[in-house]
């Protein structure tokens, strides 16, 4: 029998290093698990080991700090290991989690579990999107800033929200020509409402502000209540098509342009990667302005399954910095349960973060607002349009399985095979669930009733040898 | 292509130890810590497979091993995400192989 930890991090990223760290620090014996080789998540993701760098970015330098601070702990650290599934014990107290990776022990058991494991580019389908050259803005960041390689010449950033500016910022520094930035939310005359929120974000507002100037000096359009419709090109990106976009985000006709790129950097807002959650059975609620479906969660983030928590982008879009403070909130409710920490202890932390995180909350609340993507995208698909990238599944094959009488999203998947391959359906549930809905608005069909995935182990494909040889060793 | 020019967002660094890889067959410079997509990329190479039912090329999408899309085969090994690999001398990779996991 492996060993038992009183708490299994898993996801090793701003929220989940932050609880570690917490529940490390009161005493408690603690597992951090991460997919990749070194900690930091995707937002402080570190240089490659073997690339050195003479100076680093403010963000390097804070996520340098965690990964010190966590080294220097007694916590069990499991990195390049994927967490394939979560069981629950026979014996009905606490939870076997398995492993998938070149070091990682096939299995560990926790007591009580903190689900840290961040958040992707919500995909939006539109034809041409499967071509090489259109990428997510968090693929691009990641060849830029992580592996410094400037993806192709002539880009067109499109999507919605503040990482658009980013993305745009970062290839232009790095010589990519970028034609425009389509932001396709426009600012509603309710932006101004939140001038407060913004004026407590003085490093943000300047970051904000830096990328402005490098777009400005790169001579880039920001585009607002624009978005790219199309791309086009035989084996790579050749042309995009862009147009003007109505607020229920549906393209207006006769506004469109094409323009030349070969590169199409897709940024439409993060959905929480919680695939975790849903397998061992936590409940969700919709809440689309916190990228859609959300654990049901109380004050210390504990989940509707007692002993497990979430933290950060995974339980709801909310940045970094609310990850940070998610992640000190659910290390500190561990520390408080095992008894590593008294109540007082526990109140005087829950003082001291209360205004960071009601600023955090605000913060975020806001970007939900704000630039969320709208429902009408799902309109850029054509019946030809792959929804399906993995099974290659088309919109019409989804609107058939309507029309003989699927309704939920379960069914689809059972009728048309969409969200059963290599990806479980992370890369195609949004445009399948909007789709579904956007045929049966007679009906009244919500996201409610149309639903998610179940998401069962193992959470993402293994050579069939290894889990035949983990079942043997049962 | 790799950026070599440092700005104030992406200053300078350091790459690893330059390694040999072939893909396809061919021989390609890399560096260590370079992921088997970048280095792709910056060969001038972005059909990394064809997909199953309809032979359309596909290349890196999502970056971090969520989408899938970037497989290739490395050393033999079939379905392996060019994104989530680091390169190492030596090693061998084949785009566009009939992929299945």
């Amino acid at each position: 029998m492996s060993e038992t930890y009183e708490l299994a991090v898993i996801g090793a990223g701003p929220a989940g290093l932050e609880a570690a760290i917490t529940a490390a620090e009161a005493g408690v014996k603690t597992v951090l698990i991460d997919n990749f080789p070194q900690a930091g998540g995707q937002y402080y993701k570190p240089l490659p080991a073997a690339f050195s760098a003479s100076k680093k970015t403010g963000v390097e330098k804070a996520g340098d700090i965690l990964v010190q601070l966590i080294n220097g702990l007694p916590v069990t650290r499991l990195y390049n290991a994927l967490t394939w599934g979560i069981f629950k014990e026979e014996s009905g107290d606490g939870w076997l989690i398995t492993l998938y990776g070149p070091d990682a022990p096939k299995q560990v058991h926790a007591r009580r579990l903190v689900l840290a494991s961040g958040a992707y580019d919500t995909p939006v389908a539109f034809p041409g999107w499967t071509l090489p050259g259109v990428i997510t803005c968090g693929a691009a960041l990641i060849l830029l800033k992580n592996q410094r390689i400037a993806p192709f010449k002539r880009a067109v950033v499109t999507g919605t929200g503040p990482l658009l500016l980013s993305g745009a910022a970062h290839l232009i520094e790095a010589g990519v020509q970028v034609v425009s930035v389509c932001e396709t939310n426009r600012l509603k005359p309710k932006a101004i409402l939140y001038g407060p929120t913004m004026l407590g974000e003085w490093h943000r507002l300047a970051e904000g502000a830096n990328y402005l100037s490098t777009l400005i000096r790169g001579k880039t359009p920001y585009k607002m209540g624009w978005s790219v419709i199309e791309a086009h090109g035989q084996n790579h990106v050749e042309e995009a098509v862009i147009a003007k976009m109505s607020d229920s985000g549906i393209p207006i006709s006769g506004t469109q342009q094409t323009i030349k790129v070969d590169t199409v950097v897709c940024g439409y807002g993060l959905t929480p990667n919680s695939g975790l959650a849903r397998m061992i059975g936590c409940k969700f609620e919709y809440h689309p302005h916190q990228g859609g479906w959300i654990p049901r969660r109380d004050g210390t983030l504990q989940t509707s399954l007692p002993g497990v928590y979430m933290a950060g982008d995974c339980a709801g879009i909310g940045g970094a910095e609310n990850s940070r403070l998610e992640g000190q909130i659910a290390g500190t409710a561990v520390a408080l349960e095992t008894g590593h920490i008294d109540k007082q202890k526990a109140a005087e932390f829950y003082g001291r973060i209360k205004s960071d995180l009601v600023q955090q909350r605000r913060f975020g609340k806001m970007l939900g607002d704000l630039f969320s993507p709208q429902a009408g995208l799902i309109s850029l698909a054509h019946d030809d349009t792959m929804v399906c990238r993995c099974e290659e599944i088309t919109l019409a094959e989804v609107k058939a399985a309507v029309a003989a009488g699927a309704r939920t999203i379960g069914e689809i998947k059972m009728v048309t095979r969409v969200g059963m391959g290599n990806c479980q359906g992370r890369m195609c549930e949004h445009s399948v669930v909007n789709a579904i809905i956007q045929e049966l608005i007679a009906e009244n069909a919500t996201p409610e009733t149309v639903g998610i995935y179940s998401i069962r182990p193992p959470l993402q494909p293994l050579p069939v040898g290894f889990l035949a040889e983990a079942a043997l060793e049962e | 292509m790799r950026i070599n020019q440092p700005t104030s967002l992406l200053p300078e660094v350091q790459r690893g130890k330059l390694v040999k890889i072939t893909v396809d067959g061919k021989p390609i410079e890399a560096y260590e810590g370079e992921t088997v997509a970048a280095v792709l990329l910056s060969a001038g190479i972005s059909t990394f497979r064809l997909s199953p039912k309809n032979k359309e090329p596909r290349s890196i999408y999502c970056g971090m091993g969520i989408c899938f899309e970037c497989l290739v085969t490395v050393d033999g090994l079939h379905a392996q995400r060019a994104c989530m690999t680091p390169v190492a001398n030596g090693m061998q990779v084949e785009t566009c192989k009939e992929l299945e996991l």
